[in-house]
């Protein structure tokens, strides 16, 4: 099963996730909030599938380009 | 009869050539369900519409004659959607369509009748790259190659569409890059070498996908606009294009009627912004809602997604939006999405699109990823594409729009009206950074220093960000409430009409380099 890593598109913190793993998501969806540059950034999913992996905890600080979660498309 | 042997024969070479690379390898690509060229022309074109140019025309080698119908490579005229365009549709089947003298000949003749005749250009790429042997040794590169001086000249008189629908090597991937709309099938490869050739020559395997693939494309060059699932969708996004796209650089792109609800669902448009101004939206959504209903077509949405480019109808004309996307990185622009704009730009200044700007931004990214992308440069490239645009230019600044960004995104002169919700804010930077940078001390937040001063000065910053002083210094020109924006728009643009031209812009972009 072919599998995508989605990143972070900015350096911040991570504030709340918003999935689960196993949970089905669609292109687009909000798989958690980081709190940056003073903003709530969502993290969306590149991609329809399954969440396949969570890689980050909430108030862990992630970088920019950043894995945070896998997902199995 | 007198002529029958000769029509015989007439009709033998038709077959022949209508055939294609045989049989067997037709019906390999019909068991992967993949088109074959001449079905694609077929889906493509209006039925009967397609004149075949060098219908009979085959590879110089005379001991390849017989094995090269249309030397790989059909070229010809036919209607998309009732309107005349020229078209190179490669034909793997037949030696990979591969490149070779004959063919080079037939891109260059209806390249050259597409841009006198001022008819669009479309190319199907799949090839291979030079074809090998005609191409090896210094006589034949002497004899066949670079004999064409215009063959990668691109004025951008005439729009240029592509598709890449397979493995794509040298002449399909330069076409491609020269085209102005570029749409890929997921599953195919645009790269300068096959990833057979670079395996051999760095002496490890690569990943074709990695080398070429969908994803490298949208996501990471920004080479393509659009990936889609198969064939017929990629032909119909070419349709779709063209169906924005004049025929030439001198005359209006086509108007379309207006859908109804347009005016309802625009009305509508604050509904769409959060009441924060540490949240953040989708500008894509308040980009279909101000435009014609359903006429938002979003060109490399998956790169550079700080910024959206988005052709679409406002009251039944084609025009462009540019816009800063909250939902990534707060819409602070990179320098993707400096590329975005500007490649979006060159397309509308080239074919008489005016441009609607929408902004909500914080600045520019910066810091040291920013920098190693060649920020500062991609910024005032930006800024050069800007002020060279001379179509129609309208802004709508929805909320944060801050320092140098103000300026890119069409902010003061740069544009011919500009209006601001009442949800604007602008000023050199965001005022939480600002109070910090007079108020704090470095390497502290002021935040946490000393919170009460912070909460005052940021006060007082905010206040002084508010849209009434922009429109007190006639820096702003309108001051609009979000539900009408769209008849606005629409308004505006009646009376910023380029009537001394007939609506024509000076194409000053139009030679602007295809990638950079």
């Amino acid at each position: 099963m072919a599998s995508v890593e989605i990143q972070s598109d900015v350096t911040g913190t991570v504030w709340k996730i918003e999935v689960k793993e196993g949970d089905t998501i669609a292109e687009g969806d909000t798989l958690m909030i980081l709190e940056s540059m003073k903003m709530e950034i969502p993290v969306v999913s590149t991609d329809a599938g399954t969440v396949a992996k969570i890689l980050v905890t909430e108030e862990e600080p992630v970088a920019e380009g950043q894995a945070v979660a896998l997902l199995n498309l | 009869m007198a002529f029958d042997d000769l029509l015989d024969e007439y009709d033998r070479r038709m077959r022949a050539a209508l055939a294609m690379g045989g049989e067997e390898r037709l019906e390999r690509r019909r068991n992967a369900g993949l088109m074959n060229a001449r079905e694609r022309i077929a889906y493509l074109m209006d039925e009967g519409s397609f004149v075949e140019s060098g219908l009979f025309a085959v590879s110089h080698l005379p001991e390849d004659r017989e094995s090269t119908p249309a030397d790989g490579k059909i070229t010809g005229y036919g209607r998309i959607d009732g309107r005349e365009a020229a078209l190179v549709a490669n034909d793997f089947t037949v030696k990979g369509a591969s490149s070779s003298t004959t063919n080079m000949k037939k891109i260059g003749w209806v390249k050259r009748a597409a841009t006198e005749r001022g008819i669009p250009m479309v190319f199907l790429g799949e090839s291979s790259g030079a074809r090998i042997p005609d191409n090896m040794g210094a006589y034949n590169m002497g004899a066949m190659l670079a004999w064409d001086p215009a063959q990668y000249l691109r004025l951008r008189q005439s729009p240029w569409a592509s598709a890449v629908l397979g493995m794509a090597y040298g002449s399909s991937t330069w076409y491609a890059c020269m085209a102005d709309f570029n749409v890929m099938r997921k599953g195919s490869i645009m790269a300068v070498s096959s990833q057979r050739l670079v395996s051999m020559a760095i002496g490890e395997q690569v990943d074709a996908e990695e080398l070429g693939g969908w994803r490298l494309h949208t996501e990471v060059t920004g080479l393509m606009d659009l990936a889609v699932d198969s064939d017929e969708e990629a032909l119909d996004a070419i349709k779709t294009f063209l169906g924005y796209m004049p025929s030439h650089h001198n005359e209006m792109p086509p108007e379309a009627p207006v859908p109804k609800g347009s005016d309802e669902t625009a009305r509508k448009v604050l509904d769409l912004l959060p009441e924060k101004r540490t949240q953040v939206y989708d500008m894509r959504k308040v980009i279909a809602a101000l435009a014609d209903k359903d006429s938002m077509f979003e060109l490399k949405a998956r790169f550079g997604r700080t910024a959206v480019t988005s052709l679409a109808r406002l009251d039944g004309k084609v025009v462009g939006f540019i816009a800063n996307n909250p939902l990534h990185k707060g819409g602070a622009l990179d320098a993707d999405g400096c590329d975005k704009a500007c490649s979006f730009m060159v397309l509308c200044d080239s074919f008489n699109i005016p441009l609607v700007f929408l902004v909500d931004n914080p600045g520019f990214v910066i810091g040291l990823d920013a920098e190693r992308q060649r920020a500062p440069g991609k910024i005032i490239n930006f800024m050069n594409a800007l002020q060279l645009v001379t179509t129609p230019k309208l802004t709508v600044m929805i909320r944060k729009n801050y320092g140098q960004a103000y300026i890119n995104m069409a902010g003061g002169r740069n544009a011919d009206e500009v209006a601001a919700w009442p949800t604007a804010e602008v000023s050199f930077m965001d005022p939480a950074f600002a109070v910090n940078v007079v108020h704090g001390n470095e390497g502290k937040r002021l935040e946490d220093d000393d919170p009460k001063l912070f909460e005052k000065k940021f006060e007082e910053f905010r206040l002084a960000s508010e849209v009434w002083d922009i429109a007190a210094a006639y820096g702003v020109q309108h001051v609009i409430k979000p539900e009408d924006t769209r008849a606005w728009l629409i308004r505006m643009f009646e009376v910023h009409m380029a009537r001394l031209t007939g609506g024509l812009s000076q194409h000053r972009l139009a030679n602007w380099p295809t990638s950079y």
